[in-house]
């Protein structure tokens, strides 16, 4: 799965700068822009930072003045995942620097950043190194200033804390910048060579601290995307089509909402990119005012054609495609898995289908849109704001160059903000109208237009020999494609020549465990497609994809009488393609196998359970094979014999994402996502009914309240390997292994997410 | 024009009599630590406290607040609200903090009527909050680190 190199590799020649800009020091890491030489790139230190970005794009830059204070330039946003803290540790700790002395700051859209996302669990496994060697190189230059200033040999320096030493004598980080003359810069051969601190002597990473974005969320302080104003601005909603795609606006009759007080007019939105088809936005002088507007404007639309369309006539349609073996790229293809079939004694087969799922990120979707100074300057909270920009350039018919997102804090991102179309309704109201346009989408509003999982329907065929012992499967899976619409440079291609299809779509069916033949499918349900904009919503493909592989494994398990952490032990032999690879993967499938064992003995494996209650087992391995997060769950929960009510007692988890940067953020990403993973197995879901989807608020779409919480006995194996994911991978095994618990206590097997019985 | 009490302040709006409290307290009155999630009272990000009782901002019409005493996450200052901003950071309970405004005004008015909450009143008291990124399990902790320093 070549995604995640394909973002790494917008950033090439890696340069690491430093030198005195404005009394400071400057030091930037990232990719010299196109002609530039390293000699004018330093040269270029000399002039002021905005000439600097002509010729330099820092993925990451950091200024220390002359009081020894560092600010760290953090492009990632900030979610919930306290990545500006995981980040700035990671430089810190190699620069040596004081950490009372560090803070970030989270930074708007500039070309200079580089390519600009936030998902996919990804921000410390693809900056880790890079901010490592950032720090390194800033210690470097730090401590060559150092000795010049102390009159010593370089060798006899050392520096921590923000400080230098060399035998009796110190000096301090703010008296180098104060004093030293400092230009340089670093290719990537010597970047590479580098030392870098070996795990036992890290101060910083893997030591606990205080996340930096903590207090102001403590204290009602911290700003998000919905607490922007400007001066001068109008109040926008929305008035959504039937469809999604194809609804064109007939007449928009507003006379009743033109006797309520600040109620300003309706626009009818022509939106060039097409993303909106069919929008109006209503403007008032108050959000309030907006509101009550928009339930009175009555809007005639002539809908598009997915106006019928329901979760039953999705699922129809993804199983008539799994079941068509036709259809569909080639993403595993290892054996020979028809010969398997014809020699089998016996076969087991199963249909596994998850419901459409909603982000509802708490803070429904938002944005502020100025045009001032040639510039469309849009306030917002966003998770890829490279995707959004060419749709927006697209929508506004200006260059991308002249758009900037002002990033804020994200009241939840879950990946819903990984698709920004919030901003190009208000960024054109504001273009029709001359002002600025502050838009809010009210929370039906959110959750219907939300870019939602895709329902999901998988089909799984195993054979068997005479022992029960797998001899082969063969998967399907079918859903619809966020990438497919959103990102299709994105698309991979299959095996021999089988077609594009989406990693995300199907990653998690590329599994570690060892399969003599082993053929995957990923096929695209075109009329999910159609109907609505598949989205990426936390743990992705895993998310729905292990539903199915690891309940199947469960079944498979049962069918041979065996335990279902021995089957699972028997299949992850580590072996060929399942060895693992450096750095990201070391032990392959041996760590899955070790999470497995650890889990296993932390819990009541085993063990006797009261009657109607029951324990069961999963593991994943996400985001994908090129960043796999070791994970394996037991849950425990007990079923109510008359409601059929199912309550989670409790989950224990061993967790191995090699080395952990930010031990409390790391632990809060696991609950969460724990959490997330009980939520989505019995508390919410939605179904799509006349093209839309029908639960768009609280009094029908429940997700997992407070007292509903099991109890978590989470695990992180000690490891110095190279750190992978966290914000999604410990979700995976979660609904899973209830399921499978669900069939301990009850004998009933469940294959449809989410859960209910009876 | 209606008068009321905000954080202790002598406040006044010229909103309409119907108007949710939550827009006059974020828009009018410029105070944005109380949040909007849902619009229908399920969510209780938009939870102030209306003479020291939680209740949803984005549903009570700011007529129904004239001369009463609101208290916003601002204006949480307590011994109770304090310990409980404190134990917020010693736990390190926010994640995108979107919703702890309104779980913080929840749980001030739970350590105001009962000073050592057990699991069940902690779960009745703070059912009606939402916390989106699920850090039930930090902020329920919290409050009985900010129970025991009150």
């Amino acid at each position: 799965m070549a995604t995640i190199e394909k973002i790494s590799n917008k950033i090439s020649r890696r340069t690491f700068l430093a030198g005195s800009v404005n009394a400071g020091l400057f030091m930037g890491f990232g990719g010299l822009l196109g002609g530039c030489t390293e000699q004018e790139a330093v040269q270029s230190l000399s002039l002021p930072e905005a000439d600097l970005s002509k010729v330099f794009s820092p993925a990451v830059w950091f200024n220390m003045n002359a009081q020894g204070e560092v600010v760290i330039n953090i492009a990632k946003a900030e979610m919930g995942q306290h990545v500006g803290t995981a980040l700035a540790r990671v430089v810190a700790d190699e620069l040596g620097a004081d950490w009372a002395s560090v803070s970030i700051e989270h930074v708007d859209t500039d070309p200079k950043w580089g390519y600009m996302v936030t998902g996919g669990s990804w921000s410390v496994f693809t900056s880790f190194k890079l901010l490592s060697q950032a720090g390194a190189a800033g210690r470097e230059v730090l401590l060559d200033a150092a000795a010049a200033l102390l009159g010593v040999d370089r060798s006899m320096c050392s520096a921590a804390n923000g400080m230098v030493t060399a035998g009796d004598q110190s000096i301090s980080y703010a008296d180098i910048v104060a004093r030293g003359d400092i230009s340089r810069s670093f290719t990537q051969e010597q970047l590479d060579a580098l030392p870098l601190k070996p795990a036992s002597a890290r101060t910083l990473v893997g030591k606990p601290t205080k996340a930096l974005d903590i207090p102001a969320k403590s204290q009602g302080e911290a700003v998000y995307g919905i607490d922007a104003e400007l001066p001068g601005m109008v109040y926008a909603t929305p008035l959504m089509p039937p469809t999604r795609y194809g609804s064109k606006i007939n007449n928009i009759d507003d006379s009743a909402a033109k006797a309520i007080f600040g109620y300003q007019q309706t626009l009818q939105i022509e939106d060039p990119s097409d993303n909106l088809q069919g929008w109006a936005v209503v403007i008032a002088d108050s959000f309030p005012t907006a509101l009550k507007a928009a339930a009175v404007v009555q809007v005639d639309w002539a809908a598009g054609d997915t106006a019928e369309v329901s979760e039953a006539d999705i699922f129809a349609a993804g199983e008539a495609l799994a079941r068509d073996a036709q259809q569909g790229a080639l993403v595993v293809d290892d054996g020979d898995v028809a010969a398997a079939h014809a020699a089998a004694e016996d076969t087991h087969e199963a249909v596994y289908r998850t419901g459409t799922a909603l982000h509802f990120a708490l803070e429904p979707v938002n944005a502020l849109v100025e045009f001032t100074d040639g510039k469309c300057h849009i306030h917002s909270g966003n998770q890829w704001q490279s995707l959004i920009l060419p749709a927006l350039a697209s929508a506004l018919e200006m260059p991308e160059t002249d758009i900037v997102i002002h990033q804020y804090y994200l009241g939840g991102g879950f990946g819903r903000r990984l698709w920004g179309d919030y901003m190009i309704p208000a960024a054109l109201a504001a273009k029709q109208l001359g002002k600025p346009v502050k838009m809010l989408w009210q929370r039906a509003d959110d959750s219907r237009m939300d870019c939602v999982r895709s329902p999901s329907v998988q089909l799984f065929k195993a054979s068997l020999d005479a022992d029960k012992n797998v001899t082969g499967i063969e998967h399907a899976a079918v859903a619809g494609w966020p990438t497919l619409t959103l990102a299709p440079g994105f698309l991979a291609d299959g095996q021999k020549e089988s077609g594009k299809y989406d990693t995300f779509s199907i990653s998690g069916g590329d599994h570690w465990y060892s399969l003599s033949n082993h053929r995957v499918r990923a096929i695209n349900n075109n009329l999910a497609q159609k109907t609505f904009l598949p989205g990426w919503l936390r743990t992705v493909g895993p998310g729905w994809v292990a539903w199915g592989v690891e309940s199947f494994m469960n079944e498979l398990a049962e069918k041979q009488g065996k335990d279902a952490i021995e089957f699972r032990l028997s299949l992850l032999d580590a072996a060929g393609k399942n060895s693992g690879k450096a750095p990201e993967s070391v032990g392959g499938a041996a760590r899955l196998a070790a999470v497995l064992k650890d889990v296993r003995e932390r819990s009541p494996w085993g063990g006797e359970l009261p009657s109607n209650e029951g324990l069961g087992v999963a593991v994943g391995s996400g985001q994908e094979r090129t960043m796999p997060t070791w994970t394996a769950a037991v849950a425990h929960v007990a079923v109510d014999p008359q409601t059929k009510e199912i309550s989670v007692k409790k989950i224990w988890q061993s967790i191995d994402c090699g080395t952990v940067v930010h031990p409390s953020g790391a632990m809060a990403q696991a609950e969460g996502a724990m959490l997330w993973g009980v939520s989505l197995a019995l508390h919410e879901g939605t179904e799509f009914e006349n093209g839309q989807v029908k639960d768009r608020n609280l009094d029908t779409y429940r997700p997992l309240r407070m007292s509903s919480v099991p109890e978590l006995d989470i695990k992180f194996m000690p490891s110095e390997e190279f750190p992978t994911g966290l914000g999604e991978p410990p979700l995976i095994a979660i609904a899973p292994a209830i399921a499978a618990a669900v069939f301990a206590a009850t004998g009933e097997r469940v294959r449809d997410l989410p859960i209910s019985i009876g | 024009m209606i008068k009321f009490k905000l954080n202790g302040k002598d406040v006044q709006s010229d909103s309409e009599g119907e108007t949710p409290l939550l827009w006059v307290v974020r828009d009018e009155l410029n105070y944005k630590g109380t949040k909007f999630g849902c619009g229908i009272a399920q969510c209780g990000a938009c939870t102030v406290q209306i003479d020291g009782t939680p209740t949803r901002s984005c549903v009570i019409p700011v007529s129904a607040v004239a001369d009463k005493d609101v208290t916003t996450i601002e204006g949480l200052n307590s011994p109770a609200g304090l310990a409980l901003k404190q134990a917020w950071v010693s736990e390190q309970v926010p994640q995108c903090g979107y919703c702890q405004s309104g779980q913080l005004v929840s749980a001030e008015a739970l350590l105001r009527s009962k000073s050592a909450p057990t699991d069940d009143d902690i779960s009745r008291a703070m059912d009606g909050n939402l916390c989106r990124c699920m850090a039930y399990t930090r902020i329920r902790k919290a409050i009985k680190t900010a129970a025991q320093e009150v």
